[in-house]
């Protein structure tokens, strides 16, 4: 009897060695399958075909606005719908709403817990969320009183195994979309509390997400500390594609305007640019000089321009196309954790762990906007200056 | 039994894996030619529109610095 369970015991065993073994061989083959599919398409590299699109020529990048009243490192911060109040999340457990065009802060409020690594503000401008090592995603709506205590009005929404590394609202209030050190995104119903889907692939902790443009659809993609940038669809929660080409942890991505591509910054130093349609990296934005991590990116309203927040307290400008740095901005003092550019594309708003934070814009035309001016704004120009000098002659 | 249960989810990663790995090799793609022509005409089409590329009229700017202006 004992003999004849311990043999059927050993032929089981062996069925699971046999298709285990047959299973691998077969994850292998579609591996190789799957680079040589892509290695079919790569027939030229982005910056060829840009060849023939004008080159920008240098950007002057300057700072309008310095926000200080955080205590210690700014972790996180998100632009509202309305392009001035910015909300800001820091290492001192603080959260802070301000107006940018003033520099004034409308609201605080203090998290029970420090390291408050996400923020995010709803498309309303009506509540804000954050979390952070509390391992939750709380929502608080902002009041107009303010002397109404924000944080007797909280919810708490997410709730993950890890610190919370990334939370953003979908396109409404009512449905927030989180990361966590435990290596799963979920999407939550902010009113219940409850989980929707919840996204697992990562093989370790997942540091950044971004939702895809509300025209292409409900995809987002999610970065992680095991190399991999995975785009999902939202209702199934699948994985649709995977990317591994960064060599370190990728601490942000986000979306290219039109959402058939998506940049990433990663602590190999490098940005890099998928394109979803040719399933494969597009372009890599590094120079050798440049050793220290990306923290964070973002593109310019037209895509041209993508952003990137660096650990040596720079930040630099890439030309996305040619694949060429345009501006290189200094003055934070220490490394820059969080970088946005603004709904409406006019500025860009940086944190750092110097305590600040900064919005920037272009200061000086290159020669490309000046031929870009309209013929109406550049006759009244110069019908303007023939008067002004006729004037001083006169 | 813990052999048993770890085989078992070796062999349901492993599942997971392959078909994963099959629905991608499946999908359809596009040429890197076409698809960065894609991108390029996107930039160019929005190029006006984009405040950070082209700038626009320091009155429109709300960040401008606020300058004491001199009557001549």
């Amino acid at each position: 009897m004992y003999w004849i369970c311990s043999k059927s015991m050993a032929t089981q065993e062996l069925q699971i060695n046999e298709s285990l073994a047959h299973l691998k061989t077969e994850s292998e083959s579609l591996k190789t399958k799957l680079e040589e599919e892509r290695a079919k398409l790569h027939d030229v590299e982005l910056h060829q075909v840009a060849e023939k699109v004008e080159g920008l020529g240098q950007f002057v990048m300057k700072t309008r606005r310095t926000l200080k009243g955080h205590g210690n490192k700014v972790l996180c911060m998100d632009w509202c719908k309305d392009k001035r109040r910015i909300v800001s999340s820091s290492q001192d457990g603080k959260v802070i709403v301000w107006d940018a065009f003033t520099t004034n802060k409308e609201h605080a409020v203090t998290m029970p817990c420090t390291w408050v690594m996400a923020c995010a503000y709803a498309p309303s401008g009506c509540a804000v969320a954050c979390g952070g090592l509390d391992n939750k995603c709380s929502v608080y709506p902002l009041s107009l009183d303010k002397n109404e205590n924000l944080a007797a009005k909280k919810k708490s929404v997410a709730m993950h195994t890890n610190y919370l590394s990334a939370c953003s609202f979908t396109n409404s209030d009512m449905q927030i979309l989180t990361s966590s050190g435990d290596g799963t995104c979920a999407l939550w119903d902010v009113e219940s509390g409850q989980l929707l889907q919840s996204f697992h692939g990562h093989a370790a902790d997942v540091l950044c997400l971004d939702l895809a443009p509300s025209e292409t659809g409900n995809t987002f993609v999610s970065g992680g500390c095991d190399k991999k940038a995975n785009v999902w669809d939202m209702r199934s929660g699948q994985c649709i594609q995977s990317f591994e080409t960064h060599e370190s942890d990728i601490n942000s991505v986000r979306y290219y305007p039109s959402g058939d591509a998506f940049a990433s910054g990663s602590d190999d130093a490098t940005c890099r640019l998928y394109d979803l349609r040719a399933d494969r990296e597009v372009a890599i934005y590094s120079k050798e000089s440049i050793i220290f991590g990306v923290s964070s990116v973002d593109f310019s309203l037209s895509g041209r321009l993508l952003f990137g927040g660096y650990n040596d307290y720079t930040i630099n400008v890439w030309d996305v196309l040619k694949g060429t740095r345009v501006s290189i901005l200094f003055g934070h003092e220490n490394r820059v954790s969080t970088l946005r550019v603004s709904p409406d594309g006019t500025a860009f708003c940086t944190g750092s762990w110097d305590h600040t934070l900064r919005v920037s814009s272009s200061f000086s035309f290159s020669l490309f906007s000046v031929i870009s001016l309209s013929p109406e704004v550049l006759l009244t120009h110069c019908v303007f200056f023939f008067f002004f000098f006729l004037q001083i002659w006169a | 039994m813990s052999s048993k249960t770890h085989n078992a989810n070796s062999i349901l990663l492993a599942r997971r894996t392959v078909l994963q790995l099959r629905t991608e090799a499946s999908r359809e793609r596009m040429k890197v030619s076409k698809a960065s022509a894609d991108l390029m005409n996107y930039c160019t089409e929005h190029a006006m529109a984009d405040p950070l590329l082209v700038g626009f009229p320091t009155s429109d700017n709300p960040f401008k610095d606020k300058k004491p202006c001199t009557i001549l």
